[in-house]
């Protein structure tokens, strides 16, 4: 007998669900709503936290209530369908839309497409119509939607402790307009962040010629761009350079973080990769010099890399100048500089792009003085690589005032009023400005915020920003062009954008932001209004708008003129006079993101460090500064260091527990632990800003040490004087690879590109692969491989993906009869290590943040990492009678490596687990059933490449801080962090393990939509994806383009392909575990000529060493055709053991 | 000394276990048989906000099932019409009607009407309502005869043995593309020999292939 219950009926809460999707204003502005705010949010600080646990999920239409749990019984809690009442033009529940937008950043932006599901934005990609982007994004756009969910982002305007509505706000813009008008302006001061929206400049024109004696300021503390005044200074225009990295062969880099810190980095890391790529022997190859002083990114790629101060790049480039040139005029700037750096490699560097004339490319740092880009321009228009390799654009010049002539002027006591819009200038600003003190002393202080930050805290007035998410808006990217910022969603909190905030002042008749960039987008676009602004919002850009392209003629005379050549003598700097770098941090920027989680947890890309800053010096000074471990009595007998291999670091599993110490630079202090980098200028200190904000919410709390006030206005990038004292304190930084070295190990195959030209096929030459059984059987050994053309091994591998039983495997293992075979193929001769695909995965898969205390333990959750190795060729191990790698090298090769679940055909972690929740798919994909897991973590153990993370708490149920409070501890999700979730991936519980599947939702609706697509075309048989159709999210971030994704059971396919060359090799192939991810092997391309020239890559050093000691040192190349096979063999004694057990075909 | 424990005490231990034994049968069969969605599920036929006839809309009125689930052939999800759906009609008709009073009420505020939702599957599983209806399987495979239906009943058990029952052998289910929506009709596998032999064609010939692995559901 079945039951049958009357349901009651359900709650009014219940019913109304959460209805932010197109409401919330509406919500927002109910008396019940004001209160709780005022209850919640004593000042303007959001406290969206767990009381109300609404559940918000995907599911049917908009939204859907849970209700009556506790009355529903055993039975399932009756769930509602709440339809739309009327229905939403062109949104299918179910299907995301997709809208163009942009993320500006100071002067230029980042065009993006928008993902939406009913109006809730959650994931961005770049916009495959900016072609100069493809459709790659970077690390902080893929992570700036969560900051769309922030918490902790202002949620109403207040002035003084009051709430004010947004026609309050207006009325009190407009009043300001209005009484400042009677002035003409004078005592209204404005300060602004940069921008390059063309709306915002039109309105600060207006305002200016409304109000011509109000002062109108810009500050970021972070320069991007080249100075304007050097270009003008050089070519008498105001121009600015775009570099085309693919044209160039020869690249010299002048402390410029081209893949990172420049403006216009996503374009210039897609140009450099498309001349770094190499796809056969007869292919060209960039070759990269940088000097530089920290280790940036773009050093890390560097063929010839030079540690030099900052302050040293200037000696440097007039050395280069005066080589390239054959002219002695620049000699004076080069005194003393012999004794630091070998001469040579200035003369080889400039001899070589002398060789390369129009083909060649000098660039400098955004941060370096005007001399060294004036000398950098000499070069380029001397090699003729102007209009080649570097264009030059008009630009307009800018008539801001600078925060200093607007401090000068509050200090005069002639500003009344101040306008902040947006920056963060009380944080960020010199700090021989003093500028919270200016701040406060001007009486009326009106802030445009996104949250309640260190600024608003001292400003009388404080207006919520929206995010660019939520707002109208246009922007210019770094070559001009011009972009839509559309709204995803109405704002969350009301927020105002900063044209509608400059429109109310200026007494615009529309303050709304469509209205302002209408008119600014149909004047620009003309024709007809309407068409003009509907193809600007659908292809998110005004196509033809870019800077234009200018001939400039260089002249030498001048720029002398404006930059004499002043005898200069090259100091070096000591232990006692430290040079202090400060740099944009990789993840914080200039500290803009100081509340985002997925930024704090992903590692630094050099240092691995995340939830931190550090101060971090070169081994040579951490060793003059007494932090290098000493050596210790072992059994009372022997002097060793505490542990072999141990490092300066001093880890301990996954904890570098570092040493805090005071950073002084002309009377000015910070404290923070000190971090041993490799490759650093011997005697420069590298301090990362953007850290130790005082006013943030609960995710930046306590994350870093503040750098500001180290940095005046006179030396915003690079400082002299610096001297370090140890506190003899110690503090726990979360590291998230601790070791350096590959231990002579053949992790990532590398060869100089002249090896790579007579043996294509080095990667078989390398690892253990070599010297074990044919993993694929007799007569199918890597030499029979490589023997086959590229055709014939593309059609080889398909037929191989799908050979039962594989590699003579004794389990039995699943057929592999479906229509696609999924793989994946990895460059890492273009991967630049930039670690936008973390986040970009991180965002689509759901992946929760763990937090500081969990990454110290090793419990981050990130399904794709990048592996950073130092190689300096001398870790040839103890064991094998080398030295050992005790030491962190001072000047290594880098080598990088993104490594996620590879899918291995016979995956070991298949075998172990006891309830089948990880097998594998027709497709062959190693599948996760989370339900089924039971969280035995066998499958982590078992696996080669550690790429399994399991969720030791419920990250997304409980609050980072109260893990260990277990079920006692609040739960569920802020209300606006459930919003930024995925609905296509399951949110993982407690206990489960989980794993890159490589975006299995994106597989499963790509081939659901072609089937559809197909059945209604009628085409019914055709139900295999087109290559190209499916892109999974690392692949599609990433900048450089060195992944790969598709069907390898199709020898055409462009994964296919790539798993062709010659160079794809599987990591730990050895083990025989097929694994559908293969990586390209690494090419470096090293001038012989170079005093620091490495006739084999460090790291193959390194291998030979460990593997052939025999050879030590000789740079044997080993492997190459003619390697006398049997007499290595007798050193290999995993080879003897292979033949007794017979395993040695 | 006397004894502590009298003799019948001996057969303690075995009727102990003997108890047990019969614990644990009857509580498994009764898990076995009341826990699951086939009796859970099935029958389920809660009350709604309108009391909304498919039959009279479809038998009487002659809709077709896209008419209000307009979206059932593209997105995963099938849709719930909207209440301005409902009022393309019934401005016209009944406009009157107290029990239409939460759809003209919805209409006009654009709040939403709470449907109670019947065909629910877990949060988990990804079921996808385009490719099934686009490929030869009908809504009468899992939601029944709703054209029928007075007050929309939970038909099928829904549960994965359900999916994995039709995946494991399409043929037997596969109907004629232009038979989806036509709930009276049967599937090909019932129309004798010819249907059979159809069925198998049109399983190789559409390359049906339904996904049996965790892949296909699980993401």
């Amino acid at each position: 007998m079945k039951r049958k219950f009357e349901h009651p009926a359900p709650s009014e809460r219940a019913l109304n669900g959460p209805a932010y999707w197109r409401s919330l204003d509406e919500l927002a502005a109910t008396p019940g709503f004001q209160a709780q705010l005022e209850r919640e949010f004593p000042q303007g600080a959001a406290e969206m936290n767990g009381t109300d646990r609404r559940q918000f999920m995907k599911i049917m239409a908009a939204s859907f209530a849970l209700g009556g749990i506790g009355l529903a019984g055993c039975r399932r809690p009756e769930k509602f369908i709440l339809p739309y009442g009327k229905s939403v033009e062109g949104v299918i529940p179910g299907l995301p839309q997709y809208y163009a937008t942009a993320m500006p950043l100071r002067k230029s932006a980042i065009p993006l497409l928008a993902e939406t599901h009913q109006g809730r934005p959650t994931k961005l990609e770049g916009n495959p119509s900016y072609e100069p982007h493809g459709s790659a994004s970077s690390l902080v756009a893929q992570a700036s939607i969560l900051d769309l969910y922030d918490p902790d982002r202002a949620t109403a305007h207040t002035k003084g402790g009051d709430v004010l509505s947004n026609a309050d706000v207006a009325s009190l813009l407009a009043e300001l307009g209005k009484t400042y008008a009677a002035t003409q302006g004078a005592g209204l001061a404005f300060l602004a962040d940069e921008s390059s929206s063309p709306t915002r400049a039109r309105l600060v024109k207006k305002l200016k010629s409304k109000l011509p004696k109000a002062i109108w300021a810009e500050y970021e503390p972070i320069a991007d761009e080249p100075p304007v005044a050097a270009a003008k200074a050089c070519f008498g225009s105001d121009v600015k350079p775009i570099y085309r990295f693919a044209k160039a062969q020869r690249i010299l880099s002048l402390d410029a973080d081209f893949f990172h810190a420049e403006s216009g980095s996503t374009y210039y890391t897609r140009e450099f990769s498309k001349g770094r790529r190499v796809t056969k022997p007869t292919d060209p190859m960039n070759r990269l010099y940088v000097a530089e002083s920290a280790f940036s990114l773009t050093g890390s790629m560097a063929d010839h890399r030079l540690r030099l101060a900052s302050s040293h790049i200037l000696a440097l480039a007039a050395a280069v100048a005066g080589h390239v040139m054959k002219t002695d005029v620049y000699k004076p700037l080069t005194e003393g500089l012999d004794a630091l750096v070998s001469p040579k490699w200035a003369e080889e560097c400039a001899a070589d792009l002398v060789e390369n004339k129009t083909k060649s490319l000098v660039v400098v740092g955004a941060h370096q003085p005007a001399q060294v880009h004036a000398l950098a321009y000499a070069i380029n228009a001397f090699l003729g690589n102007i209009g080649e390799t570097v264009d030059f654009v008009a630009v307009e010049a800018s008539t801001a005032a600078s925060l200093s002539d607007l401090a000068s002027a509050i200090k005069s006591g002639s500003v009344k009023s101040l306008v902040v819009l947006g920056g963060n200038p009380v944080y960020n600003a010199p700090v021989d400005l003093g500028w919270a003190a200016l701040q406060k002393s001007v009486a009326d202080v009106i802030r445009l915020g996104y949250a309640a930050d260190e600024t608003s805290a001292l400003a009388g007035t404080n207006l919520a920003a929206a995010h660019y998410l939520e707002s109208w808006g246009d922007a210019r990217t770094a070559d001009g062009t011009i972009v839509a910022v559309q709204p995803m969603i109405l704002p969350l909190f009301n927020g105002l954008t900063q044209i509608e905030v400059l429109a109310h002042i200026a007494g615009e008749a529309s303050a709304e932001g469509y209205a302002l960039v209408t008119a600014t987008i149909t004047a620009l676009a003309g024709g007809n209004a309407e068409k003009a602004m509907r193809r600007f919002l659908h292809d998110g850009l005004l196509a033809g708008s870019a800077y234009a392209k200018v001939n400039v003629r260089f002249d030498r005379e001048r720029a002398l003129a404006a930059y004499p050549v002043t005898a200069k003598k090259v100091e070096a700097f000591s232990l006692k006079n430290l040079e202090v770098r400060f740099v944009a941090d990789h993840k914080m920027d200039d500290g803009r993101f100081a509340n985002n989680g997925w930024l704090h947890e992903c590692p630094d890309p050099m240092t691995k460090i995340s939830w931190d800053n550090a101060i971090m010096v070169s081994p040579r000074l951490g060793k003059e500064l007494g932090i290098d471990v000493k050596p210790t009595k072992v059994f009372g007998v022997i002097d060793a260091p505490d542990v072999a291999r141990k490092e300066e670091n001093n880890f301990s599993i996954g904890k570098e527990n570092a040493h805090v110490f005071e950073l002084t630079v002309g009377g000015l202090k910070i404290k923070g632990p000190v971090h041993i980098q490799p490759g650093l200028a011997n005697y420069t200190v590298v301090v990362p800003i953007g850290y130790g904000r005082t006013a943030v919410g609960r995710v930046g709390k306590d994350a870093g040490f503040n750098a500001y006030p180290l940095r005046t206005a006179a030396a915003p990038a690079f400082v002299a004087g610096g001297s370090l004292t140890n506190t003899g304190t110690r503090m726990l930084l979360a590291n998230t690879q601790e070791h350096w070295s590959m231990e002579g190990r053949d992790i990532v195959r590398e060869a100089n590109l002249d090896e790579f030209k007579k043996n294509p096929s080095y990667v078989d030459d390398i690892g253990t692969e070599s010297h074990s059984p044919p993993i694929y059987g007799a007569h199918n050994s890597p030499a029979d491989y490589n023997k086959l053309s590229r055709e014939e091994r593309a059609k080889l591998n398909a037929t191989r993906a799908q050979e039962i039983p594989r590699g003579g495997s004794m389990y039995t293992t699943p057929k592999f009869d479906g229509i696609h075979q999924w793989g994946m193929s990895i460059d890492l001769n273009t991967c630049v290590g930039c670690n936008a695909c973390v986040v970009a995965c991180q965002a689509e898969n759901n992946i929760p943040i763990v937090g500081k205390d969990q990454v110290l333990r090793g419990r981050e959750m990130h399904w794709i990492r990048l592996d950073r190795y130092y190689s300096d060729g001398k870790a040839d191990g103890a064991a094998f009678g080398g030295e050992g790698n005790r030491e962190i090298p001072e000047d290594p090769q880098v080598s990088l490596q993104p490594i996620a679940c590879a899918q291995c055909e016979l995956a070991p972690c298949e075998t172990v687990c006891p309830v089948n929740a990880t097998v594998h798919d027709e497709e062959g994909i190693n599948t996760m059933a989370y339900n089924r897991c039971i969280g035995t973590r066998y499958c982590a153990n078992n696996c080669p490449y550690k790429v399994r993370r399991f969720n030791f708490f419920d990250f997304n149920q409980r609050q980072l801080d109260s893990l260990y409070l277990g079920q006692l501890g609040p739960k569920g999700m802020p209300e606006l962090v459930k919003m930024v979730k995925n609905p296509e991936v399951t949110i993982r519980m407690r206990g489960v393990m989980e794993k890159c599947t490589y975006c299995i939702q994106r597989i499963q609706n790509g081939k659901i939509q072609h089937k559809v697509k197909v059945a209604q075309a009628g085409n019914i048989g055709d139900v295999k994806v087109p290559d190209g159709t499916i892109k999974v999210a690392c692949q599609q971030v990433c900048p450089a383009e060195a992944i790969e994704f598709g069907d390898i059971s199709d020898p055409t396919s462009r994964v296919s392909q790539a798993k062709a060359r010659e160079q794809d090799y599987s990591l730990l192939g050895y083990l025989n575990i097929r694994p559908r991810t293969t990586y390209l092997g690494k090419l470096r391309n090293p001038n012989a000529k170079m005093p620091d020239y490495q006739a084999l890559p460090l790291s193959r050093v390194e291998y030979n060493n460990k593997n052939h000691p025999a050879d030590h040192g000789s740079g044997h190349d080993h492997g190459a055709p003619g390697h006398e096979a049997p007499k290595a063999e007798k050193k290999h004694s995993m080879i003897e053991a292979a033949k007794r057990i017979g395993g040695l075909s | 000394m006397s004894k502590i424990f009298p003799k019948s005490a001996n057969k303690l231990p075995f009727q102990i276990i003997v108890y047990l034994g019969v614990l644990v049968c009857v509580a498994t069969a009764g898990v076995t048989y009341y826990m699951t969605p086939k009796y859970t599920r099935v029958g389920y036929a809660p009350l709604q906000p309108v009391p909304f006839s498919h039959a009279k809309h479809v038998q009487e009125v002659g809709l077709d099932c896209r008419y209000c689930h307009s979206n059932v052939d593209k997105s995963a999800h099938s849709n719930v019409p909207s209440s301005q759906t409902c009022m393309n009609c019934h401005n016209q008709i009944k406009t009157t009607s107290p029990l239409l009073a939460p759809i003209r009420e919805s209409a006009a505020t654009g709040k939403a009407v709470p449907w109670v939702w019947i065909h629910q599957t877990p949060d988990y599983a990804y079921f996808n309502h385009s490719v099934h209806v686009n490929r030869g399987i009908s809504c009468v495979e899992c939601h029944g005869k709703v054209n029928e239906m007075d007050t929309v009943t939970h038909m099928q058990p829904l549960s994965m043995s359900f999916c994995l029952d039709c995946h494991r052998n399409p043929e037997a289910r596969i109907r004629d593309p232009k038979d989806v929506f036509n709930l009276d009709s049967k599937p090909l596998a019932e129309q004798g020999e010819a249907g059979v032999k159809q069925a198998a064609t049109f399983v190789h010939d559409w390359k049906v292939k339904p996904p049996q692995s965790c892949s296909g559901c699980h993401r």
